[in-house]
């Protein structure tokens, strides 16, 4: 597996240097996150997050199959995780450190929280559920895989339609979306996380690039949603810090949490009005629609 | 209910007969396996964890070649917990736990000492009953100065709770010190290891949800419970010293 | 819990585990029990120690301050914490003081190479021009080609058929007895066998116990090589302590030939000083050197220091309990008779 080349030393004292003169590189603040861009496809539940040069798509599926015996009421939602060398040579090989702290914290802060409301997945208890695959493949890394992925996978989550279902006594039919509109998932909230890096001198950056990232000696993610719920806090090692910036890091989280909740609200409203064809009152019309 | 309702609120103690700032008993040994260069058990409540550490010994080192690597291993034994359950080498929240360990460690050792070289670090858990984390971090610390590998400073962890549920936003939700299982899956919870007993942080975990405003109380309850841990510890490791001192050993 | 779990016995006999039940209430309670339990008893208990004055045998632990004090040096186990003048001790150990010189010198540790060491080492690598030799330091160390004795004596420069030859001399697996020539910057050592009683190892038993730092290791003493005339018919039996914790135990070979002066000593270098055979060893012997191992063992166990002294009054007790209780298993030095031997070794110190 061919390793990441790290940094030179040369780039490495520039950089350190820098912060303790207050200047990052790509000259943002400390707390600023880079431009995040969202878009959906032209199916429901397929998210493309970018965040600087980093892209995440996300896709979104359901079916219907039969649950865990001990969870009769559940319907089973999995995250998959996929690292192709495209995004970065040193994910080619077997899944890397990186992947398996990644699924997991997507786990954690998706699953765990309870985001996902599976219970309403429920079609026949113990026989017929939706089973809900969020699949996220990494596009291109430059840093701050976590942060893309889990805005990526909320995103989708929120666009996506089921097809609507009926029961009838043992009987479940569930519709196209040709014949009926689908039925959106049920969210209870909305977590999303921000991650922290630390370097020496006590300096903390929020989103960091993958040369920072590089170069970094420790790093905390925090997973909240806008209503001041943490959802997980994930600092596993690295070097210490005092534990006041990490208090102060959740407060700084949470800003960016309600920024990055209104940016995806905004987007799929947008996306919401470019699908919407105006409905039952829109009239049957010969022409064609317009070439943008 | 792990915070039997009665008797928490009329008499504030938990199930266990502990109050909100107690730690669980804490027995450790060191240097219980002679063959290995360094080793520990630790007992935090019914939580038991065994571990070892060989090295430095050659080969390995970090990509560079001027600093030690550091190799974690970590087995949870099928009859650890209530129901007997096999957990295998892949498991994420394993691969999780280990790399932990080994990101700490390798802030905290001098690890530019032995150059071009691997510190391994075997853990085994016979008992779980919460806190493995924590547990698991304390014993690879009392290993790891058994062993003699230099280290900046002892290296405790505990964890620390709420009496809130995530929802509610009840003022006199007390946090509470060292969760036991029924207690870490009913309330939310955090690990939290710090170095040497002061304020810095080096690893925090939380998977549950809980309300933003507690988490400075959770933290600070979880710091002085290390604090607490490291004292505990240290004493361990100075009675070891004494009876190595006094049969002549040295 | 339907299964108890019993704690290991630790390594050294019988310590009973030590239960650290803070008693937080009684604490607690006199302090203040509404912040947080702060421990004030464990403030005071560090404050009140004499960090600048701590005496040799007062144990120290790692993130412990050892001095604060500017005139003294640090040395190995401390290290400066930066924008400070505190040394503060890395391991678990006592204080030592040289001259300016402050370092801490560690309960156990794993074996560093020192100049001048005698260590016991096997070789775990053949290479071009040299062997890698594991002795139980964190890397492995290194024998070159023109650091050995070549057989029958011949002094000449080393050439590319000794290069194609070089497992004729030592082999992956085999043992031999070395002395530390230098280090390198990385701490590895480069050994050699310039001498007669440097060389391979064989006609004997291999042991290893834990090496420098204490906790029953073997010490750098004046002697690390010296023979015991066993009883019961056995003979003379070689005895070496590497001060790497590697212990070889053998017959002891006369060489032939008495001695000659330091010109001739190219004679001395038998031609089969490179063979792997070993040869005839009796009964007796073999039982001699089995129980000289046990020895060691039982030392090691009980926690002795391993040096000439101690092994020789050890090995005579074994051999007069022995002779009291004959039969089997009168060798095995684990259990009762163990414990009749220690004594003994007691008395007579």
């Amino acid at each position: 597996m061919p390793r990441e080349l790290g940094p030179s030393l040369n780039e490495r004292q520039f950089f350190l240097q820098a912060l303790k003169e207050e200047v990052r590189i790509d000259s943002r603040g400390f707390g600023d996150f880079r431009a995040i861009q969202l878009d959906f496809g032209d199916e429901y539940g397929v998210s493309d997050v970018r965040i600087g040069k980093t892209r995440v798509l996300t896709n979104i599926t359901a079916e219907v199959t039969t649950p865990f015996p001990d969870r009769p009421f559940d319907g089973p939602f999995t995250i998959t995780t996929s690292l192709s060398a495209m995004a970065s040579p040193s994910f080619s090989g077997p899944p890397s450190e990186t992947e398996v702290l990644l699924a997991r914290l997507l786990e954690k802060t998706l699953r765990r929280s309870g985001a996902l409301d599976t219970e309403s997945l429920c079609l026949i208890a113990g026989r017929a559920v939706f089973s809900i695959r969020a699949d996220v493949h990494v596009l291109s890394h430059d840093g701050n895989l976590t942060d893309a992925a889990c805005l990526g996978v909320v995103a989708a989550l929120r666009h996506f339609r089921r097809g609507d279902s009926e029961v009838k006594g043992e009987d479940v039919k569930v519709f196209t979306m040709a014949e009926r509109e689908g039925v959106a998932l049920s969210l209870l909230h909305y977590p999303l996380c921000v991650t922290f890096s630390f370097y020496e001198g006590e300096v903390v950056l929020v989103d960091a690039t993958l040369s920072e990232e590089q170069m970094r000696e420790g790093s905390c993610t925090i997973g909240m949603n806008k209503h001041g719920e943490v959802c997980q806090i994930a600092k596993l090692g690295g070097a210490p810090v005092d534990a006041v910036i990490l208090l102060s890091c959740s407060n700084l989280a949470l800003r960016h949490v309600e920024r990055m909740s209104k940016v995806m609200e905004e987007r799929l409203l947008e996306d919401a009005k470019r699908r919407y064809k105006g409905g039952i009152k829109a009239e049957p019309s010969s022409e064609n629609a317009r070439v943008p | 209910m792990p915070l039997d309702t009665s008797s928490y609120s009329l008499a504030l103690l938990r199930l266990d007969g502990r109050r909100w700032n107690e730690l669980r008993r804490i027995t450790a040994q060191i240097s219980t396996m002679p063959s290995a260069d360094g080793s520990s058990y630790l007992e935090m409540g019914n939580t038991k964890v065994l571990c070892t550490v060989t090295g430095p010994c050659e080969g390995g080192g970090t990509r560079d070649r001027d600093r030690a690597d550091i190799r974690v291993e970590l087995a949870i034994a099928g009859f650890s917990g209530v129901d007997r359950k096999r957990v295998g080498r892949g498991d994420k929240r394993v691969s999780e736990m280990v790399s932990t360990i080994q990101s700490t460690f390798a802030s905290t050792l001098f690890t530019n000492l032995y150059p071009q070289s691997t510190i391994h670090i075997s853990l085994h858990v016979l008992s779980q009953d919460g806190s493995l984390l924590a547990a698991l971090l304390n014993a690879s610390t009392l290993a790891l100065i058994d062993a003699g590998i230099p280290m900046r400073d002892y290296i405790t962890a505990s964890t620390a709770g709420s009496t809130s549920s995530y929802s509610s936003n009840d003022e006199s939700a007390d946090p509470l010190l060292d969760l036991n299982t029924s207690e870490e899956q009913e309330l939310p919870f955090l690990t939290v290891a710090t170095l040497g007993g002061s304020d810095q942080v080096s690893v925090l975990v939380m998977e549950t949800r809980v309300q933003a405003g507690r988490l400075e109380g959770m933290l600070a309850v979880g710091v002085d419970g290390c604090k607490q841990v490291r004292e505990i510890l240290d004493d361990v490791v100075r009675e070891h010293g004494k009876e190595v001192l006094k049969s002549g050993r040295l | 819990m339907a299964i108890t779990i019993l704690a290991p016995a630790p390594a050294a006999a019988a310590l009973p585990p030590r239960d650290h039940v803070r008693d937080s209430n009684d604490d607690d309670d006199s302090d203040n029990s509404d912040n947080g339990g702060v421990n004030l008893q464990g403030d005071f208990d560090k404050g009140s120690r004499p960090a600048k004055r701590a005496r040799h045998t007062d144990i120290i632990t790692p993130g412990e301050t050892v001095t604060d004090d500017s005139q003294w040096m640090r040395g190995h186990g401390t290290y400066i914490a930066p924008a400070s003048t505190e040394i503060i001790a890395t391991v678990a150990g006592t204080v030592q003081k040289t001259n300016k010189l402050l370092s801490v010198r560690p309960l156990r540790a794993r074996y560093t190479p020192e100049i001048g060491d005698l260590v016991v080492g096997r070789i775990v690598e053949v290479q071009s021009k040299r062997w890698r030799v594991d002795v139980g330091a964190p890397v492995f160390a290194g024998l070159p080609l023109s650091a050995i004795n070549l057989p029958g004596g011949i002094l000449r420069k080393r050439t590319e058929t000794d290069e194609l030859q070089i497992r004729t001399f030592f082999s992956e697996g085999d043992l031999l007895v070395a002395e530390v020539q230098s280090l390198h910057q990385d701490g590895s050592a480069s050994l050699h066998t310039r001498s007669l009683k440097f060389g391979k190892l064989r006609n004997g038993i291999f042991m290893s116990v834990s090496g420098m730092g204490g906790g029953g290791g073997v010490v750098r003493a004046k002697r690390q090589v010296w023979m015991i005339h066993t009883a019961g018919g056995g003979g003379e039996v070689d005895v070496i302590l590497g001060v790497n914790g590697y212990i070889w135990i053998s017959k002891h070979i006369e060489a032939a030939g008495g001695d000659t002066a330091i010109t001739r000593i190219e004679e001395k270098i038998s031609s089969t000083v490179y063979s792997s055979q070993n040869d005839e060893i009796s009964v007796e012997t073999r039982t001699e050197i089995a129980r000289i191992g046990s020895v060691i063992q039982l030392l090691v166990q009980e926690g002795v220091k391993i040096e000439e002294e101690t092994i020789s009054k050890a090995y005579e007790a074994a051999v007069g309990v022995a002779s009291l209780n004959q039969g089997e298993g009168s060798g095995y030095l684990g259990g009762e008779l163990g414990r009749i031997v220690m004594a003994d070794v007691g008395k007579s110190s």
